[in-house]
């Protein structure tokens, strides 16, 4: 912790600023980018949303407060980041969150930084079908095997709530994917 | 169709993919996205807002010109007509307070206009049946 705090001492002096801010997109940009690319499916708008999200961190930073931890704070940062921009992109396009994600997965099959077969697709179609706080747990637990504590701390719920959401969301997946 | 149980699969992968070297390029996008947004942004974002009161300010203005000028106008320039209109029907002038009012100029302009008429008062005189008692008085 206190290590995070000399971290966060030297974000905000400008003198070692720039190499802390490179370490901290050297440390955060793979999991950041996993976890906004498994939110918005497609490379080009996790690519979008992932430079916002890190903008955005360099912008708040002199108001983070060390309350949470610096790494559940950014995960939230990249987390209201991407559902934002889904949500925005639905409206632009005059369609639901939901029926977006699922033409977005419909385009996986095509795109060329997608390498599945039948089950990542028929694994993606069953997540949409799940309200959005399960989609979430589940693909913080199962893609990026967050640990429920942390998880918790993102997400800001108790670890005994997420244990039952991620319960519930494998139930509907396991019989999303048996029933189709 | 056998029933699926997630744990009983091999972990099913995301399938995710990022084009080749897209994490080396990446921080270096951000920086300088970051350095751009820090010497430029901002002055655009204030001039922008410097602009925006300038031009609030211009369509105060232009909108003031009108309600401006009728005020002027009507406070200070009464119109003929209105004038005339005025003293006919409103007021108690008669003729004594018109002649008061001529002054010098006037009285010879007036003059001036019967010189003009000479030769229309000579064809009046003339024609005149009664001319001598005109002269003895």
């Amino acid at each position: 912790m206190t290590d995070e705090k000399e971290f966060i001492a030297q974000l905000l002096n400008p003198k070692t600023q720039n190499t802390a801010f490179q370490k901290l997109l050297s440390d955060y940009q793979r999991p950041l980018y996993s976890h906004i690319r498994n939110i918005v499916l497609n490379h080009d708008d996790a690519d979008d949303v992932l430079q916002n999200t890190f903008v955005k961190i360099f912008q708040y930073l002199k108001n983070f407060k060390g309350e949470s931890k610096l790494f559940s704070w950014m995960y939230r940062i990249a987390t209201n980041e991407a559902l934002t921009f889904l949500n925005q992109k639905a409206k632009l396009n005059g369609i639901t969150s939901e029926a977006l994600q699922n033409k977005t997965i419909d385009n996986l099959k095509a795109d060329v930084y997608f390498d599945g077969d039948e089950i990542q697709i028929k694994l993606q179609k069953a997540i949409v079908t799940l309200p959005e706080k399960q989609q979430l747990v589940f693909k913080m637990k199962y893609f990026e095997e967050l640990k429920y504590e942390e998880i918790a701390e993102i997400l800001g719920t108790s670890v005994g709530a997420l244990k039952a959401s991620y319960h519930h969301a494998v139930k509907k997946i396991e019989l999303y994917v048996t029933s189709n | 169709m056998k029933e699926f149980k997630l744990e009983n699969e091999s972990k099913i992968t995301t399938g995710f993919k990022t084009p080749e070297n897209y994490f080396n390029d990446f921080s270096t996008k951000v920086l300088n996205q970051i350095n751009e947004g820090e010497v430029k942004v901002i002055p655009i974002y204030k001039r922008k807002k410097v602009l925006a009161m300038l031009a609030a300010a211009v369509v105060f203005i232009a909108l003031m010109i009108p309600v401006v000028n009728n005020y002027n106008n009507t406070s200070k320039d009464l119109d003929a007509n209105t004038l005339e209109t005025y003293l006919a029907y409103q007021s108690n002038l008669n003729q004594y307070d018109l002649i008061n009012q001529l002054d010098t100029k006037d009285i010879e302009s007036l003059n001036n206009n019967v010189a003009l008429e000479k030769e229309t008062l000579e064809d009046i005189l003339s024609s005149n049946p009664n001319i001598e008692s005109l002269i003895s008085e």
